[in-house]
């Protein structure tokens, strides 16, 4: 098991399937089109220009650079928490304010939020893979890697 | 966080749960980055204007709220509405456009319905605190006029609204207001809307001062908004032109500019559409047109007609203002379309769409297949002859 100390930014305990990517994500984007209005289907990536196109980010431990996009992100991030079909934790390098507000949002207003671990260091795409089970401790910021 | 004791009885629920909830998620948000306190601002923008079937989270707070009898607290606009009524599959996708229009009355909120909300009614001076959520409108306001707030989500900017409060963080600190980039410029014809845009590529996350150059405030509001969008600058400034910067000494406050990048011509020009032909529909105004905008634009067209499809969408405020001209009259002889909704969410909703070009670096970098090409250019694409 390998541990990792980042710095938790919003509270909560996550444990899930790693889903790595290089690529920032944008969940404006990604949570578009038609398929983000049916049940079980509402975290699949719906951004054609990305890496994670098709894939569904439903209980996964996303890790990824930083998020991109236009001021909805907050709003759709909230949408999919509150649907209860989000990842289970994130692992950001740069935790930027429309991350953030979309997971407060949820766990204000919904208690949906998930914990959400900042991790600058670039060592962290070579520490994690896709597929390894990752525990994530939003109170602590620790990342345990099984 | 400290908090006054106005909003400590807030957060305990005094004013009931809706406006407790409204604070604690600003007190949450603000301590994600260090904010020491709240603040109260002059003013709020919001982005939540389209009635979209999916945003049932937004309609459950939306309704919480207007529940427990809670208006705008400050002077608070909204961004266009989304081309609801355009045509049937528009109708399908904003199926609860009535529903939040109507929502959006009873929380007090003006209803100027533009993203240039800083021409007519939501004029703020400089350096008040402000909570705005549209990117374009932030850009502006922090740059051009030297108010200040971060880049909002949409609901934050709610929060804020029904609070009067944002936290104290980023954008509204000297210290994160100082120039980082000097951006020379060696370009002979300048196109405001294509630099926006190649600076939001280029620049990550840092404030751009750009060496001095006499744009106007249409072109400002142009460039910032293409910039906005194409990365995620929310505050820039131009050497002798905008409030902050009277020179570079200030604009960088003494310190050197950790990067320098040049632009040139050839820059501009590659974002240009190589296909001009094959454009469909020209589409100006995003951000909305303002009324001097449309009357300059209006000069090649009227008398004329034009032959590709175009669109003026505007502020409605100026559309209304625009339609009790002659000039009116005659760009809708020319075939000219004047709208004033929101191009980028009307265009997105279409099975099979025209192939569009702008000379809006926003709307080029949202609308999915759209094609760029410089104002003039633009022009005569439209065909008015």
């Amino acid at each position: 098991m390998v541990i990792l100390q980042g710095r938790g930014v919003v509270s909560g305990q996550g444990c899930g399937p790693a889903l790595v990517t290089r690529m920032p994500v944008n969940f404006a984007a990604a949570f578009a089109g038609i398929t983000s209005i049916i049940p079980g289907k509402r975290a699949v990536v719906q951004d054609r220009h990305h890496e994670l196109f098709k894939k569904n980010l439903r209980n996964t431990v996303l890790v990824f650079p930083t998020c991109t996009g236009s001021t909805f992100t907050g709003m759709v991030l909230m949408q999919v928490m509150h649907d209860q079909e989000a990842p289970a934790a994130m692992i950001v390098q740069d935790a930027d304010s429309l991350l953030i507000s979309g997971t407060i949002l949820a766990e204000v207003w919904f208690k949906r939020g998930i914990p959400v671990v900042e991790y600058n260091a670039s060592d962290l795409f070579d520490k994690i893979r896709t597929g390894d089970t990752v525990e994530v401790r939003g109170d602590t910021g620790e990342i345990k890697i099984y | 966080m400290k908090l006054d004791p106005e909003q400590e009885s807030m957060l305990n629920g005094e004013l009931g749960q809706a406006m407790s909830l409204a604070v604690r998620t600003l007190v949450e948000y603000g301590k994600a980055f260090g904010a020491q306190r709240l603040v109260p601002i002059k003013s709020a923008h919001l982005v939540g204007s389209f009635g979209a079937l999916p945003y049932r989270a937004y309609y459950k707070i939306l309704d919480q709220c207007i529940n427990a009898g809670l208006k705008v607290k400050v002077l608070t606009t909204i961004n266009p509405r989304p081309g609801h009524d355009l045509n049937l599959l528009n109708r399908i996708a904003f199926v609860r456009q009535n529903y939040l229009d109507h929502k959006i009355q009873q929380l007090g909120v003006t209803l100027n319905y533009s993203c240039v909300c800083y021409e007519q009614v939501n004029i703020p001076a400089f350096g008040d605190h402000i909570a705005w959520a549209e990117s374009s409108a932030v850009q502006f306001a922090n740059s051009v006029l030297g108010a200040r707030t971060n880049r909002n989500s949409m609901l934050i900017d709610l929060c804020s609204a029904i609070t009067g409060f944002t936290p104290e963080f980023g954008y509204l600190l000297d210290e994160n207001r100082h120039g980082k980039i000097l951006i020379k410029l060696k370009i002979n014809r300048m196109d405001p809307s294509a630099l926006g845009f190649i600076l939001g590529r280029k620049v990550i996350n840092k404030v751009p001062v750009i060496e001095h150059y006499d744009f106007s405030r249409t072109d400002l509001k142009n460039m910032g908004g293409a910039m906005a969008a194409a990365g995620g600058i929310a505050l820039f400034h131009v050497e002798g032109l905008t409030p902050e910067a009277p020179d570079m000494k200030s604009a960088f406050a003494g310190s050197s500019p950790e990067d320098t990048i040049t632009i040139t011509q050839d820059d501009l020009h590659s974002i240009q559409t190589k296909q001009p032909d094959r454009a469909e529909l020209v589409v100006f105004g995003c951000p909305h047109l303002t009324y001097e905008e449309a009357v300059d634009l209006s000069a090649h067209f009227a008398g004329k007609r034009i032959k590709k499809s175009v669109w003026f969408c505007m502020i409605p405020e100026a559309k209304d203002r625009f339609e009790k001209t002659d000039l009116y009259q005659n760009i809708r002889s020319a075939g000219i379309k004047v709208f004033s909704h929101c191009p980028l969410s009307s265009l997105t909703i279409q099975l099979r769409r025209k192939q569009v070009v702008t000379p809006s670096g926003k709307l080029f970098y949202y609308l999915k297949g759209a094609e760029y090409s410089d104002m003039r250019e633009c022009i005569t694409i439209s065909g008015a002859q």
